[in-house]
């Protein structure tokens, strides 16, 4: 892998994955189930990665990503149903939707970024325990908040929103987050997230600004976390506070523990099994069981998800608490027979 | 006499009714090599977390480079030239040897402004914010863009940082241990890559926490030969606590004794070691009775 | 005026339903510094154990003295139970790993007992809420005013309960030998077992008791509530665990004031405005602490050494 120029080492895989991906949507790319659950998978992946840069490079315990994710979904979803009977004219509708998606996304994401901004400045100086309850409380507020007011439409939520997600946007919004987890961790700057890490107080005495530092990445996560709330938005028929509750906090969590707190790679593993697993389960069970039972199956895979995790988690505190590949890549984390092979190999 | 570098005056912190330190103060010019001994808990490493702004004062005050560093984080105080070292290890235990100072050697760098542009801005300001703040911001953010965008700027300070980094651990002697994680260094090493760590930083005054804590008798002299290289090398003055008198006599200059946070002794090492107040401190005063001395005004 | 009054019982009824909550949360962390995330969902456990006994006994055995007695006991008896597995085999393996190892577990542990409950095959319940029978069939009691304000028999009688067992575990804390290792093992485990004190027996048995509170205070809920869910658990939890940490998480007689300030405010903050900004109090309360005073009310700041 030592031939690989720095810079791209990291995003090698996912533009590689992308082909993939651009392939088989030229085969299946109508049918609803793939542009479904690729788009889950996409969004999660983002969420997954986003997190990790708090909660795995900065070592930052923040479980209220849900709320993030909501601020952008809302207020990106807001501003595209009041664009939605704009369209620019000279262009093509398609590119005209495209590029009202990137406004929303934008819009979204900078609304996330300044209420992790907004969040992360007072509650950053707390430490493990009690950052992780009063990240949790403001995701929750967040939550009460948007179910409050009118503008948001209170619990019945937002409906109307022009489901303009598109496979290139959702994959390019992932690929930009990966490029910019990866760019940071190998800087300066993630060598300083990572210290903040190991030894708070030690990093603060050599010079590093542990609270600009800590805010700094969690405001690049929220903007993320927006950014994927606001593509959620356009490819789900209706948002509303349910969809943004502690339980997606703590999936999002699931998936950077299951893979390994700092691991980018980890995270999108874990982001990609545990969406895809459920989702696949559950359409066989449709496709198999028939009418009656396949959609009893199908419904069980649902409610069986959230113990699943609850349990998963149990089971890697106990057996691996470093998840997936601990806090380094899977290229890292290779059996060393890989390595030997290789190296003996000419 | 140059100005100090360091400079403490009447510094004092209480913790609720408990008085750790009262009325210190202490003077570091370069090329100053003195020592801070006392009892164990006298309050000799609070006076360091006071001074590296680990604690508030809650008297005196506290000068850096003639600055007043009062209520300032640590890590301001230690970009305005004031490193340590911690008296338990406190490495960045997953990080390898040469990570561990090169996020040290970040705090000295100045992408943008140059350090001379930034102190000389310093002196001409007073206040807190204001054009050093906004100069120190930018430096810091330069780097954040550098890194993201991938400019050639980044790669060229990477490996300037990198370099530097090497440097320094070869000055401690650990250059062979550049890619090992720290939590795996033998426990001498750890200690000196400590000290190679503060000492990226760029400091002026350096102040080492019991830097001899733990090891054998050949070390600490070779420690001791190491110390005074440094202080010409580097152009520092230097404050070191610790508990090994032979350490403490045989390199400092200048000595001042706590006990109970207040300062019971100062001077050169031999006046200080026969200072009855200091052998009662460690010894007790049933030692200073059975040696037929008093302390002078004592009726306790 | 009334109106005030009125909301002031309702307040304090619900107050003293987090405070027991809050009870447990508080003793475990202090002898484990451990948030337990999952103590609201064993609180939900014993409630359905609860259920499960009223059901079993029938009318009118449950709503006799003996029958409300054998529904507490049981339900206390088996979340106590219950407790002692989740420590012994989730928590006490992980007792020198970092908190957060822990606190994950915990969450865990919380979302496998309350969505696990919402599955519909064998025992468990499954997510439809069940009414919970009436073991203390609801009597107005207290007639003020041209009905501004009522009370009810459960309220008082649930009050009565709670400061009942209140009273018992105060005394257990502060003057009993057990309650004495109790306090050692929070101030140091590691002192503490020096000094001989069985500490893996001394957090056993503080998370049976506290466990055993939580299903007391479950059944105080659902007669309040009248119906009972899998996901009851999640958000009385939380809320529990806001007034310990308000009281200063550790400090005993710190949870249970702050489990009537919460009760209290919450009441008030619906009363006067509306129900949908009820959780929302809770949150406020629980970020203003954690920002301003994280030690809470009556708590200790612990510093770092350096």
């Amino acid at each position: 892998m030592a031939s690989i120029p720095a810079p791209l080492r990291g995003v090698l895989p996912v533009l590689l994955a992308l082909v993939v991906l651009a392939g088989l949507q030229l085969f299946v790319g109508d049918l609803p189930f793939f542009v479904y659950v690729s788009s889950l998978v996409g969004v999660n992946i983002i969420l997954a990665v986003s997190l990790n840069i708090v909660n795995g490079m900065t070592g930052q315990f923040s479980i209220g990503h849900a709320g993030f994710m909501a601020v952008g979904a809302y207020v990106g979803g807001k501003l595209a149903l009041e664009m939605k009977d704009l369209a620019i004219a000279g262009l093509p509708s398609a590119a005209s939707d495209q590029l009202q998606l990137l406004a929303s996304l934008a819009v979204g994401g900078a609304a996330a970024a300044l209420a992790g901004f907004l969040v992360g400045l007072p509650s950053l100086r707390l430490r493990g325990d009690y950052l992780a309850i009063v990240t949790l409380g403001f995701g929750e507020m967040i939550r009460v908040i948007v179910s409050n007011l009118e503008v948001f439409g209170r619990a019945l939520g937002l409906s109307g929103i022009p489901q303009t997600s598109s496979f290139m946007m959702i994959w390019a919004w992932v690929f930009l987050v990966v490029l910019v987890a990866r760019r940071i961790q190998d800087s300066a700057h993630g060598r300083s997230l990572l210290a903040i890490r190991e030894d708070e107080v030690a990093a603060e005495a050599m010079g590093v600004d542990t609270t600009g530092y800590k805010v700094r990445a969690f405001v690049i996560s929220s903007f993320f976390a927006g950014v994927a709330g606001a593509l959620f938005a356009h490819f789900v028929p209706i948002i509303n506070p349910g969809s943004f509750t502690f339980v997606k906090s703590i999936e999002v969590v699931t998936m950077v523990v299951a893979g390994g707190l700092g691991s980018i790679t980890g995270s999108i593993v874990a982001a990609v099994v545990l969406t895809l697993l459920p989702e696949v389960l559950r359409s066989l069970f449709l496709q198999v069981g028939g009418l009656e039972g396949g959609a009893a199956l199908a419904q069980k895979v649902d409610q069986i998800r959230m113990p699943v995790y609850g349990l998963l988690l149990v089971i890697l505190m106990l057996a691996r608490p470093q998840g997936l590949f601990g806090s380094r890549e899977f290229w890292d984390a290779l059996p060393r027979w890989w390595t030997r092979f290789r190296r003996a190999a000419p | 006499m140059t100005a100090p570098l360091l400079e403490a005056q009447g510094v004092g912190i209480h913790f609720g009714g408990l008085k750790a330190l009262s009325g210190f103060d202490l003077s570091i010019g370069q090329g100053d090599l003195k020592g801070l001994i006392g009892p164990n808990g006298a309050g000799k490493t609070t006076a360091f977390n006071v001074l590296t702004g680990v604690y508030l004062p809650s008297a005196g005050t506290v000068r850096v480079m003639g600055e007043v560093v009062n209520g300032m984080k640590p890590h301001q105080i230690n970009r305005r030239g004031l490193a340590r070292t911690f008296q338990n290890i406190r490495l960045f235990k997953s990080l390898t040897a040469l990570d561990n100072v090169r996020v040290a050697c970040l705090a000295d760098s100045y992408p943008v402004f140059s350090r001379r542009r930034l102190d000389g801005a310093r002196r001409g300001s007073t206040g807190r914010f204001g054009l050093p703040a906004a100069m120190a911001a930018l430096n810091n953010y330069v780097d954040w863009w550098r890194a993201l965008l991938l400019t050639p700027g980044f790669q060229e300070e990477e490996r300037e940082l990198t370099r530097r980094a090497d440097g320094f651990l070869e000055v401690m002697g650990l250059h062979h241990r550049r890619d090992e994680e720290a939590r795996n260094l033998p426990y001498g090493e750890q200690r000196r890559l400590e000290i190679a760590r503060a000492l990226a930083t760029g400091p002026r005054v350096l102040l080492l926490d019991e830097p001899a804590a733990g090891m054998n008798t050949r070390e600490k002299s070779d420690l001791m030969v190491l110390i005074r290289e440094l202080r010409t090398r580097f152009e520092l003055g230097i404050l070191v606590i610790e508990h090994d008198m032979k350490l403490v006599m045989g390199i400092c200059e200048d000595i001042t004794v706590l006990d109970y946070g207040e300062t019971i002794a100062r001077g050169a090492p031999e006046r200080v070691r026969s200072d009855p107040k200091v052998i009662e401190a460690y010894l007790g005063d049933s030692y200073l009775a059975a040696h037929g001395m008093s302390v002078p005004g004592a009726g306790r | 005026m009334g109106e005030f009054v009125q909301h002031l019982i309702n307040g304090l009824a619900a107050g003293t339903i987090y405070a027991l909550v809050a009870l447990g949360y508080t003793m475990v962390y202090g002898v484990l510094k451990l948030i337990n995330f999952a103590h609201g969902d064993v609180m939900m456990v014993g409630t359905f154990f609860a259920y499960a006994v009223a059901r079993g006994l029938g009318r009118p055995a449950n709503t006799s003295f003996l029958g409300v007695t054998v529904i507490f006991l049981v339900a206390m008896a088996g979340c106590a139970l219950l407790g002692l597995v989740i420590e012994r085999f989730a928590y006490r393996p992980l007792r020198e790993k970092p908190r957060l190892t822990a606190l994950i577990t915990a969450i865990g542990i919380s979302f496998t007992l309350s969505y696990g409950f919402q599955l519909d095959f064998g025992p468990l319940p499954g997510a439809a809420p069940r009414a919970f029978p009436e073991i203390i069939p609801p009597r107005e009691w207290l007639i003020l005013g041209d009905r501004a304000v009522v009370i009810w028999n459960w309220q008082v009688i649930s009050l009565g309960i709670a400061l009942l067992l209140m009273v018992a575990l105060q005394s257990l804390v502060y003057r009993t030998r057990f309650g004495r290792a109790m306090r050692a093992v929070s101030f140091d485990h590691r002192t503490a077992a020096l000094m001989g004190i069985p500490v893996d027996r001394v957090i056993a048995l503080t998370f049976m008791l506290g466990s055993a509170l939580a299903a007391g205070a479950g059944i105080l809920f659902a007669l309040k509530d009248t119906v009972v869910q899998p996901l009851m658990g999640l958000y009385v939890g939380l809320k529990a665990f806001v007034a310990a940490v308000i009281g200063g998480i550790g400090n005993v007689p710190g949870a249970v004031v702050g489990g009537l300030l919460l009760g209290l405010v919450e009441e008030f903050v619906v009363g006067y405005s509306a129900s949908s900004w009820r959780d929302a109090v809770a949150f406020s309360f629980l970020i203003l602490v954690l920002l301003v005073r994280p030690s809470g009310l009556f708590g200790r700041a612990t510093a770092e050494k350096v």
